[in-house]
């Protein structure tokens, strides 16, 4: 078996001549961590012929929407990225059947705004849909604060399609919102990180907007206090998301100094003012209530903090009622979900690869005691190497796992060396 | 390539006398001496799940009490190269757990303990046989229920809700099974146990809970499960509405659910099956309508007026003639009572039914309505509609008798001529009865050849050998079961 090739410049005639002159590019600004030659395809069927290609000459390939994900995760970029940019159509909107159907380089932003039209909307909320490709989403499972009410791409992912190994162009699911002829293969391409195929199309099922929107919104000087109220609220009341946040990031949304709990109240406005009104009892005199375009503004503010630019950033996962606990021990900034159990967590300190190593391995113990996991979104560059990006599934697990790619990408060059143990 | 190969492929099909005397032997010493079957007249219980048309018990059952019990008979049946088929309460309603091609079955009932509850996190990990409505039996104290709620809850089981994806009436609003398993405990068809996902929401690598739920039966046996919890709303609100016709019943379905509101639950009766319940049961249907809608929200008691309100807005607007509210909890329960009973209240009109599990787009269901009357007529054979029509999973109801060969074999043609409609309307074959022997013929009008390959593939890296369950779900190469009688009487 060769070795796999990596000359970017043998590789970008090659693609010249397969799909034409203009479809191939050298990378820019974040993809050149992503990718050393990028290729434009417009159809499936290009896809299908770089895939054929790479897979004949052994190049590694990346599927990639805007490259931040690809650039978080790869230690070195892969021979080639496959920009799904240039796929960006909507392939059939159904607003009666509140069901959609996208090509996967469309932005979500995009997405969400052509179905706005009709107050519906892909209810998936990961920072900066303006840029954050469907194809990402899916790919890297990402959600935000709206996964409490709901769910995440597995919840609304109703059928996808995309090139897998032979150049094969493969469907699972559908166009219905209730489905379980065959298996799915949504649920294997969902979090996937590209390393089965490329995801060329995704359907979704829409959920209607809701008629009003509210924060509610309450200090407090810990984390535990925030916690307990946070727990409060998600007992007595439904809210549409629920997040605890920490003082260096409660001063990033202009609220200094305080562990805050934010409360997004979504409905008809009896609906609303009955649950702010319940809160205010529940939290008493430190609650604040924020309405309107100040609420709308908030919500985006919250959904699109982003820990890139730290020195260190991960997402935690535990059991729900351990968050809180976890977070303190962890002694971190955060963004809480807290009615999933998950929080996007950073360190600002400026540290060494010995530190951070050792950071990350304290924070891995205390995911794990919880019953749950850690997943290094973004590190320094000169951190990379101390550490794993993703946690170790069960050896029983990861087993399954290698069979998985091995079966689905038996030639290896589906965005190889980045994923857990080693895919 | 063919996605799938034969059966038994390097398996025994059938054991000689001996070789399941001998069997029986060693896992009896592995699940004690009643937690073996092997005498015919016991093993006839087993021959079928609600697909009855096709029957054939097993050679030898086990029933193991715990994982390790699992896992050995299971690695006892890998050394002895002989494939088995999982059953849970055998509620399902595809031929899941027909013993068609393994010899062996393993039945998951005598692990039915709940292991653990966790309420401030909204997680319950339980064996795999417990029964669905335990579950939420078991949380309903504390304010929870478990949200998959199949007619047959009260006897499936989780393990079964696992390998069918199942669904039910409220999963319009809480999701399907998938939606609310975390994780679970697998047995792989070599006897080892693999733990995947778990009980935190991220999960590490490839999702493959999500690839074990629905799988029916084909990558191992689950022996447990982390699920979460829903909490009880706070307040319900039942609807009845009556139209003049099918039409605009289903006008008014859309129109709900594009104003905005998601029902816990939208059910339509046609006017064959309104009938056939106020002759059985005399629930207060009114006799003449063409079709009633019951309609269920839930939520905060302060939404609940206003969203009644709205939904009987629009009710009308799309021409309902009359719309009930259910006054008080003896009201709600007559409702439910007639959606539910619909299914015993049509045995009276003919000796035999079969229902078909179908799906179209929400705004076809005029469409597929008229289609069905029409094959009904065409076909000289009454058909009823009961259905979950917020999500346009249809369940016609084909009436016919057995007695009559020309009419089983008319009723076997207008299911599957249904089932092609569907298809042709965007649709799929089932959502959520599974595919099993019922549907395997019909898979190719929905997935390529590539498609059904990479879902073999995707098998094999659970069981390479084919062992678990084999033959199901994709389509067989040159051996399509022919179906003999829709015989399926079974409560949806």
């Amino acid at each position: 078996m060769s070795e796999i090739r990596e000359d970017p410049a043998a590789i970008a005639k090659a693609i010249d001549a397969l799909i034409g002159s203009g479809r191939v590019r050298t990378p820019r600004g974040r993809e050149t961590l992503a990718a050393r030659v990028i290729a434009e395809p417009r159809t499936s069927a290009e896809v299908s012929e770089l895939v054929r290609m790479c897979e004949a000459d052994r190049i590694a390939l990346a599927a990639m929407g805007a490259a931040r994900t690809l650039a978080s995760i790869r230690r070195e970029p892969a021979a080639l990225g496959v920009a799904m940019t240039t796929m960006a159509r909507v392939l059939a909107y159904e607003p009666d059947d509140m069901t959609v159907s996208v090509e996967a380089g469309i932005t979500l932003g995009a997405l969400n705004s052509r179905v706005g039209e009709r107050r519906q909307q892909l209810a998936l909320d990961p920072p900066g849909p303006d840029v954050t490709t469907i194809g990402a989403v899916v790919a890297a499972a990402q959600s935000g604060p709206l996964r409490l009410s709901e769910g995440t791409p597995r919840d609304l992912l109703i059928g996808v399609r995309f090139v897998g190994h032979d150049a094969r162009l493969i469907s699972s699911g559908g166009r219905v919102v209730k489905n379980v002829a065959g298996y799915d293969l949504m649920k294997v391409m969902t979090g996937s990180f590209g390393t089965l195929g490329i995801i060329v199309e995704a359907t979704f099922k829409l959920r209607p907007m809701a008629e009003g929107y509210t924060i509610v919104m309450a200090r407090f000087t810990s984390a535990a206090e925030a916690f307990a109220a946070a727990r409060a609220a998600l007992e007595a009341l439904t809210p549409l998301h629920l997040e605890v946040v920490s003082p260096g990031v409660a001063t990033m949304l202009g609220y200094p100094d305080s562990f805050l709990v934010i409360a997004g109240i979504a409905g008809v406005e009896r609906e609303i003012q009955w649950q702010c009104e319940r809160l205010a009892a529940l939290l008493g005199n430190r609650v604040s209530v924020v309405t309107g375009f100040e609420a709308s503004g908030l919500y985006a503010r919250i959904r699109d903090l982003d820990f890139a630019a730290a020195a260190l950033a991960a997402k935690l996962s535990v059991i729900p009622a351990e968050l809180g606990a976890c977070l303190e021990r962890c002694a971190v900034e955060f963004c809480a979900h807290a009615g999933s159990g998950v929080a996007e967590i950073t360190i600002e300190r400026e540290m060494d690869a010995g530190e951070a190593a050792a950071t990350i391995a304290r924070w891995r113990t205390i995911a794990h005691a919880a019953r749950g996991n850690l997943r290094i979104v973004s590190a320094a560059s000169a951190l990379r190497g101390a550490f794993q990006m993703f946690d170790d599934p069960a050896p029983g697990a990861l087993a399954l796992m290698h069979r998985l790619k091995a079966s689905f990408d038996p030639a290896g060059i589906f965005n190889p060396r980045c994923f857990v143990g080693g895919i | 390539m063919n996605p799938q190969t034969e059966p038994n492929r390097g398996a025994e099909a059938r054991l000689g006398q001996e070789q399941a005397d001998d069997l029986a032997a060693e896992l009896r010493a592995i699940v004690g001496e009643n937690g073996v079957v092997a005498r015919a007249t016991e093993l006839r219980v087993y021959e079928c799940d609600g697909w009855t048309i096709e029957r054939r018990a097993p050679q030898l059952l086990a029933l193991p009490r715990t994982t390790a019990e699992v896992s050995a008979v299971l690695r006892t049946l890998y050394r002895r190269g002989i494939a088995f088929v999982p059953r849970g309460a055998g509620t399902g309603l595809s031929g899941g757990c027909l013993p068609l091609y393994a010899p062996v079955m393993v039945c998951t009932s005598r692990m039915n303990r709940i292991i653990a509850i966790d309420i401030a996190s909204r997680r319950v990990e339980v064996e795999s046989g417990v029964v669905n409505i335990n579950v939420s039996n078991a949380v309903k104290a504390a304010g929870y229920f478990y949200a998959p709620d199949p007619s047959s809850q009260v006897a499936c089981t989780i393990g079964g809700n696992i390998a069918e994806n199942s669904g039910g009436p409220h999963t319009l609003k809480y999701g399907v099974t998938t939606n609310h398993v975390m994780g679970v405990e697998l047995v792989a068809p070599d006897g080892e146990i693999v733990e995947l996902g778990g009980a935190a929401e991220e999960r590490v690598g490839y999702d493959l809970t999500g690839a074990v739920v629905g799988a029916e039966g084909t990558v191992g046996i689950v022996t447990r499960a982390t699920l979460k919890l829903t909490r009880e709303p706070e307040a319900r609100r039942t609807l009845l509405a009556v139209f003049a016709d099918v039409d605009s019943a289903t006008r008014a379905v859309s129109a709900t659910i594009a104003a905005g509101i998601v029902p816990g639950a939208i059910e339509m009766m046609d006017r064959l099956i309104i009938r056939a319940v106020e002759d059985a049961f005399a629930v207060g249907l009114p006799r003449d309508a063409g079709a009633v809608l019951i309609i269920e929200i839930d939520g905060l008691e302060a939404a609940m007026a206003d969203h009644a309100e709205a939904i009987a807005r629009i009710a009308r607007e799309a021409g309902a003639s009359e719309v009930r509210v259910a006054r008080d909890e003896a009201e709600r329960t007559l409702l439910w009572k007639a959606r539910k009973r619909a299914f015993g209240a049509v045995g009276r009109l003919a000796p035999n039914y079969a229902t078909q599990d179908g799906v179209v787009p929400r705004t076809r269901l005029p469409d597929i309505l008229r289609v069905i009357s029409g094959l009904s007529e065409k076909f000289g054979l009454a058909i009823g509609n009961v259905f979950h029509a917020g999500d346009g999973n249809i369940h016609p109801i084909v009436l016919y008798d057995e007695r009559d060969p020309d009419q089983v074999r008319r009723a076997i043609e207008v299911g599957r001529e249904i089932l092609r409609a569907c298809v042709a309307m965007g649709g799929s074959l089932t959502g959520e009865h599974g595919i099993g022997v019922e549907k395997q013929a019909e898979m190719p009008l929905i997935f390529s050849p590539d498609d059904l390959i990479a879902m073999a593939e995707l098998r094999r890296v659970f069981d390479p050998a084919e062992r678990s369950n084999p033959g199901k779900v994709i389509p067989r190469p040159g051996a399509c079961v022919e179906v003999a009688a829709p015989h399926r009487q079974v409560a949806l």
